[in-house]
């Protein structure tokens, strides 16, 4: 893990100061009705494209904030400058 | 009763205090023989020191202090130091080491014990935390007093760069009480070639007092 | 031992006079000599034997590119002498001799069994019958190889790291590098210097052809040296090896230190904004018969002997070289002693021919598009036949000393570890770069420039190009620096001869590892094509050397050897480290971080065996006995004490704190009563159990909740992901290292409490799951919990850490009389087992659910929490064929009790013991076991299966839990 992620609080630092939370999947789906094997996709199962992947990372060893963020998994590196919506756990501002 | 009732850092320096002052139940090591000229590592761990969080953090002033807006940027004001950690968060460091009561908020949390505070400052006081952190705290794009989160010695922290490389270094660092004695230990370590001793808290009081 | 006249170029004391032992004797050298120098100046020419044919080897290149130097060191094995200083009293030794040094050898013989040898002859001979291989391998490790490392052999020295930060990081300090550092620490950037060699200068430093007017390179290298040193924001690391360059521009390198220096080598990793490569040109070996033999060496290796270290090289030199410095070297040679008698040069013209003037001025006569064919001589050459490389005209020279070189080759490592593409340039005959990264630049002699000026200025350009990666861009000066670089005449054109047209039976192309150009042949032979896959076949480069000598020559011979002459070579892989590194290096200062509670060194001195609890150091006994039932019983029967500060604890605050408890805990946590505590567990979403603890309610949205040690670090992190999406309003505040915990335990815990407190602490004011904020002697606050995990009478104080050691030395004082005693965490897992209590982690794995555990009661199932796990909750519950949680007993009660983690089975795996330990209190082995739910019923027989039980399944039958105090009054009391 060589690469380096932008922390939304802290800025760009080694990942390995960070930990991995998995592909952004949205929400958690609606629970009522929901099949056994459509919540075990949601759990479980991943797109792992080859390009960019919009994913959950917390700054673990830093301001401990989970965030979004893109990363091109064909070259280990943050896709930078997008102007996509970020999410952020503690929220980055006041509602 | 006996027992003497006690609060203790979790630091212990090989070399007993010359100078201590009993303040509140703490012990506080005030000099130790042969400090020498620096660079110093100091134990701060009786500073008082709270957790402020809340969703509207603009609201409040601790202390009578306001909080600064953006995360990473600290001030410091009449002995306190109030660092904001990110959105929500921010922590105020009592460093003159005076008790002060904490404000009935809910939002603040005293934190002194949960971790170990510790100074390192004195020349070579970067090229001593080099060796330890691969974090930039002699960024020169940066104004000190400003708050660098991150491993340091493997363990996360809370460093502020009080002052930087063009005066007389100043670094706090606080992480987990657990981690004091390794942490100490690491830091004399990497210390060691450059004469880093244990000091009194004079010291760190010394570079403060004008600073009020 | 006889040196040069000094020169300016040196770069040792002569007046220092220092000595090194080899096999038996002394030698004498001088401050500043490599080993292999000090060993070359006293007539050592043998310095290795090779690893397959045992041949003997010589001093050839300078900058460790081969095997060739590598000898025991004090003990450390494959030291590369020719780059390492010798320090006085250093013992060195030969490696793959039988003998001390390398002249003798009595495996030379296998020199003469290269034809059993072909290329993959590992992987085709010797499997036939498999029987074989086992006998032939330890056959052939015995008779190859390299160093042999001693068993017991421990590194000494001091091993540092070091994290430098910088803006711009510059690899190679040479003239391109030094610009580079000058060009990009102009507007004040912070830059890195890093170069392998003890000082800077690179291909400048020894060589006194002119700069510019009479102004020779070396005086030039030494004044940009001075600036550099002058300019106070760059940082340079002489004798620094950069191994890799990673995403982002992380570059690693290690540097070695020298006498004054607090430690031998250390580890530096720099994370740069921006990167300049000026790594420059290392030779390209000229392969011929024997062109291995000692006496032959490379065209630098020659030339900075003489110039760098005061040794002349030989006495009668022949030279065969493809590139001007290889003229320009043989001109200085002589002048400074060097008999030679010729010069033969690969190239039929292109020369610089000012070169070409002063040898015949100094009557040295030089044969374009000649080469040396064939080295002579057993053990050094004695004898060189050179001849065209067309034609068969040939000519027998005598000589000690034979210079050769096809010409040069750029390093282009740092490049190729960031899969930087390198493409075949036909003009200079270099792998070359097509485009880079953002944010590398590189520079100098590796794109194939010579003049000095243009290499300068190159590097220039690459600097001001880096300091606008950081934000000083100068576009105007850049394309002024860029019109000048164009003004100059473009690279030459470059040498691609690889060999002498010659059989190829002892001509080799890798040193290391024994390869010669007839192996590459045959592999061609057995339908290989690529120069990648040849490598690995015949395993050129794959030594220590790596592809130093062999990279470049390999996929030149390939594509010129193979049919189709039109395709263009293609380089093979390089990886880091690209110079070896050692472990001790990498390793560095291992601080190892690890958490003590406040009760530490009081735990020590009353005796506790600490150990190693994830990031925590505990107390695991007190006494010597393993079972701890002298702790067991004092707790059972009076009162003890442990020190449980590990257990997670956090405030949890805010608007919408509820919620997000509702969201972990598998609870309804609005239900919780004032003044009690709630047990509750967390699962995850497949509706295992990750963690239990209790939580309280200490105000309006205000909370406090423990967890086990083990998830104390991650409980935050967990909150926060699963409320990721949900933008609520609350704080959590770790606590975990704030409060000390002392759990009070026994029948007699409320004597004690009584003494410390003046509080009402009966079992009516205060009872069971209650928990009351206490102040205990009269100052030291205290949560104070009524818990039961051990099954007694029992309190857990939370205190701030920093009153800790003084309220447990209080209760220590005040149970004296009662006999009040430590327990640790032995006694405390015998005690819960009897109570049938689970630790998660022992009694669970990540498949086992709430349910399996027993635990499903605790599951409330809250309409809108969106609890985590709660859907997996419902499709398990009623789920068939799970490993379910049981008590057991052993079927012969005189039984030991089974090993932890012994499998339970019948004709196949039926689950296996979490716990088991002989019980106090039942006076009999007991434990905890997960197995499959057909087997869960009280009274089943078990059978288990022990580590080293010799097939002997153990008895054991499901028994109730819990085994002790099943009605629970103990803890009531």
């Amino acid at each position: 893990m060589s690469f380096t992620l932008t922390c939304p609080i802290c800025g760009p630092r080694n990942a390995y100061e960070f930990g991995y939370g998995g592909e952004d999947k949205g929400p958690r789906p609606d629970e009522k009705d929901l099949s056994p094997g459509d919540w075990c996709d949601y759990v479980h199962m991943n797109r792992c494209i080859a390009g960019e992947s919009k994913e959950w990372w917390i700054h673990r060893s830093g301001c401990g904030i989970w965030f979004t963020t893109s990363r091109d998994t064909t070259c280990n590196l943050e896709v930078r400058g997008k102007a996509e919506e970020k999410d952020a756990n503690p929220p980055l501002e006041k509602e | 009763m006996t027992n003497k009732i006690i609060r203790r850092s979790p630091v212990t320096f090989g070399p007993k205090p010359s100078t201590v002052e009993n303040r509140g139940h703490w012990v506080v090591a005030l000099e130790y023989e042969g400090e020498g000229d620096g660079p110093h590592l100091i134990d701060l761990s009786h500073c008082p020191r709270w957790d402020f969080q809340d969703g509207n953090l603009d609201k409040f002033k601790p202390v009578g202090i306001s909080i600064p807006k953006q995360p990473g940027i600290c001030v410091l004001s009449n002995g306190t130091l109030i660092n904001r950690m990110n959105g929500t968060q921010a922590a105020v460091w009592h460093l003159s080491g005076e008790a002060t009561d904490i404000p009935p908020e809910t939002g603040y949390t005293d934190v002194t014990d949960a971790t170990v505070f510790l100074a390192i400052m004195g020349r070579n006081a970067f090229a001593i935390t080099e060796k330890l952190s691969a974090l930039d705290l002699n960024d020169p794009a940066r104004t000190p007093p400003f708050l660098i989160q991150g491993p340091f010695s493997h363990v996360p922290c809370q460093i502020v760069v009080m002052a930087g490389d063009r005066e007389l270094p100043v670094i706090l660092l606080a992480c987990s009480r657990g981690y004091a004695h390794d942490m100490v230990d690491a830091i004399l370590h990497a210390g060691h070639e450059f004469g880093l001793q244990p000091a009194g808290e004079n010291v760190f009081k010394k570079w403060l007092e004008p600073l009020k | 031992m006889n040196r040069i006249d000094p020169l300016e170029t040196f770069r040792i004391q002569p007046s220092q006079k220092i000595s090194i032992q080899y096999g038996r004797k002394s030698y004498e050298g001088v401050a500043g000599d490599t080993i292999a120098g000090l060993l070359y100046g006293n007539g050592i020419r043998v310095f290795s034997r090779s690893l397959k044919y045992h041949r003997p080897r010589g001093l050839y290149s300078l900058d460790g590119e081969c095997s060739n130097t590598m000898m025991r060191v004090d003990g450390m094995p494959n030291v590369r002498t020719e780059n390492t200083p010798a320090r006085n009293g250093m013992k060195v030794t030969a490696q793959n001799v039988a003998g001390k040094t390398a002249d003798t050898d009595p495996m030379a013989f296998m020199d003469k069994l290269g034809f059993a040898m072909p290329a993959g002859f590992y992987y085709r001979t010797l499997h036939k019958p498999a029987k074989m291989w086992p006998v032939a391998i330890k056959k052939i490790r015995k008779a190859a190889g390299l160093g042999v490392m001693d068993p017991d052999f421990r590194i000494e020295g001091y091993f540092d790291e070091i994290y430098p930060t910088a803006d711009v990081c510059v690899v190679g300090g040479g003239p391109a590098g030094m610009t580079a550092a000058l060009a990009a620490a102009a507007p004040g950037l912070r830059v890195i210097l890093m170069e392998n060699r003890p000082w800077l200068g690179g291909v400048f430093d020894y060589r006194p052809a002119a700069y510019e007017g009479d102004l020779p390179l070396y005086q030039r290298a030494a004044h940009l040296a001075r600036k550099i040193e002058e300019t106070p924001n760059i940082r340079v690391f002489t004798h620094t090896a950069v191994v890799g360059n990673y995403n982002d521009n992380l570059v690693t390198a290690f540097q070695r230190g020298n006498e004054t220096d607090p430690f031998d080598e250390r580890y530096i990793e720099i994370r740069a904004r921006s990167i300049v490569v000026a790594t420059g040109c290392i030779e390209r070996p000229l392969l011929f018969e024997n062109n291995d033999r000692p006496g032959v060496m490379q065209v630098g290796c020659a030339h900075r002997l003489a110039r760098t270290w005061g040794l002349l090289p030989g006495r009668q030199a022949v030279f065969s070289i493809g590139d001007d410095l290889g003229l320009e070297a043989a001109a200085d040679l002589s002048d400074l002693g060097l008999e030679i008698a010729c010069v033969a040069d690969t190239r039929m013209d292109g020369q610089d021919e000012t070169l070409i003037d002063a040898l015949s001025r100094r009557n040295i006569p030089v044969y374009r598009g000649w080469i040396a064919y064939k080295a002579h001589g057993a053990k050094q050459v004695k004898k060189v036949t050179i001849g065209p490389l067309a034609g068969v005209q040939r000519q027998d020279i005598e000589c000690d000393l034979l210079v050769a070189s096809a010409g040069l080759t750029p390093l282009t490592g740092l490049l190729s570890t960031r899969q930087v593409e390198l493409l075949f340039d036909r003009h200079t005959g270099f792998f070359l770069p097509a485009g880079l990264p953002d944010g590398i630049h590189t520079a100098g002699r590796m794109l194939g420039f010579q003049d000095s000026v243009k290499i300068e200025i190159s590097g220039q350009l690459a600097g001001m190009e880096a300091a606008a990666d950081c934000g000083f861009n100068a576009p105007g000066e850049i394309d002024s620096i860029k019109v000048r670089i164009n003004a100059f005449p473009g690279p030459a054109l470059g040498s691609k001869i690889v060999s002498a047209p010659v059989k190829g039976k002892k001509t080799f192309i890798c040193f290391d590892e024994d390869t010669t150009l007839k192996n590459i042949d045959q592999a061609m032979a057995d339908g290989f094509d690529v120069p990648e896959l040849i490598k690995r076949y015949t395993s050129a480069g794959t030594g220590p050397g790596q592809g130093g000598i062999p990279g470049h020559n390999l996929p030149l011979y390939v594509a010129q050897t193979q049919q189709s002459p039109d395709q263009a070579p293609r380089s093979t892989t390089v990886r880091a480290p690209l110079i070896p590194t050692l472990m001790a290096t990498y390793a560095g200062t291992q601080h190892d971080m690890c958490k003590r509670t406040a009760l530490h060194d009081s735990q020590v001195a009353s005796g506790g065996k600490m150990e190693r609890v994830g990031v925590w150091t505990r107390a695991r006994r007190f006494a010597e006995d393993t079972k701890a039932l002298a702790e067991i019983k004092n707790v059972r029967h009076n009162v003890g004490m442990l020190d449980a500060s590990t257990l997670g604890k956090f405030r949890i605050h805010g608007p919408d704190a509820l919620k997000a408890l509702q969201r972990v805990y598998v609870s309804d946590m609005d239900k919780i009563v004032d003044g009690r505590v709630k047990y509750s567990a967390m699962c995850n979403e497949d509706g295992c159990i990750i963690d239990d603890g209790v939580v309280l309610k200490q105000g309006e949205n205000d909370y406090y909740f423990t967890t086990s040690t083990g998830r104390a670090g991650q409980t935050v992190e967990w909150i926060r992901y699963h409320t990721r999406y949900d933008h609520w309003d609350f704080n959590i505040v770790n606590l975990t290292d704030a409060c000390g915990v002392i759990n009070l335990a026994g029948p007699n815990a409320r004597k004690v409490l009584e003494k410390v407190t003046t509080a009402d602490v009966s079992n009516e004011a205060f009872p069971f799951v209650g928990w009351r904020d206490l102040t205990l002697a009269d100052c030291i606050p205290a949560r104070t919990m009524r818990l039961g995990f051990v099954g007694e009478l029992s309190y857990e104080f939370h205190v701030p850490a920093s009153y800790t050691q003084t309220l447990w030395n209080i209760l220590e004082a005040a149970g004296k009389e009662l006999g009040i005693q430590n327990f640790g965490l032995e006694a405390q897992n015998g005690l819960r087992l009897e109570k049938g209590h689970l630790i998660i982690g022992s009694e669970s794995e990540q498949r086992t659910t709430l349910h399996d555990v027993g635990l499903g009661f605790l599951w409330d199932r809250k309409p809108d929490a969106n609890t985590v796990g709660a859907v997996a909750l419902t499709q398990t519950e009623h789920q068939k064929d799970r490993l379910k949680l049981v008590g057991i007993k052993m079927a012969d009660a005189s039984a030991a009790a089974p090993k932890d983690g012994s499998a339970i089975v019948d004709t196949k795996f039926q689950g296996y013991i979490c716990t088991a330990r002989f019980s106090e209190a039942l006076n009999e082995p007991i434990g905890m076991a997960l197995v499959k739910d057909a087997l869960a019923e009280p009274g089943t027989e078990l059978n288990i299966y022990e580590d080293s039980c010799n097939g002997q399944l153990l008895k054991a039958i499901v028994a109730k839990m819990p085994f002790y105090d099943s009605d629970g009054s103990r803890m009531k009391m």
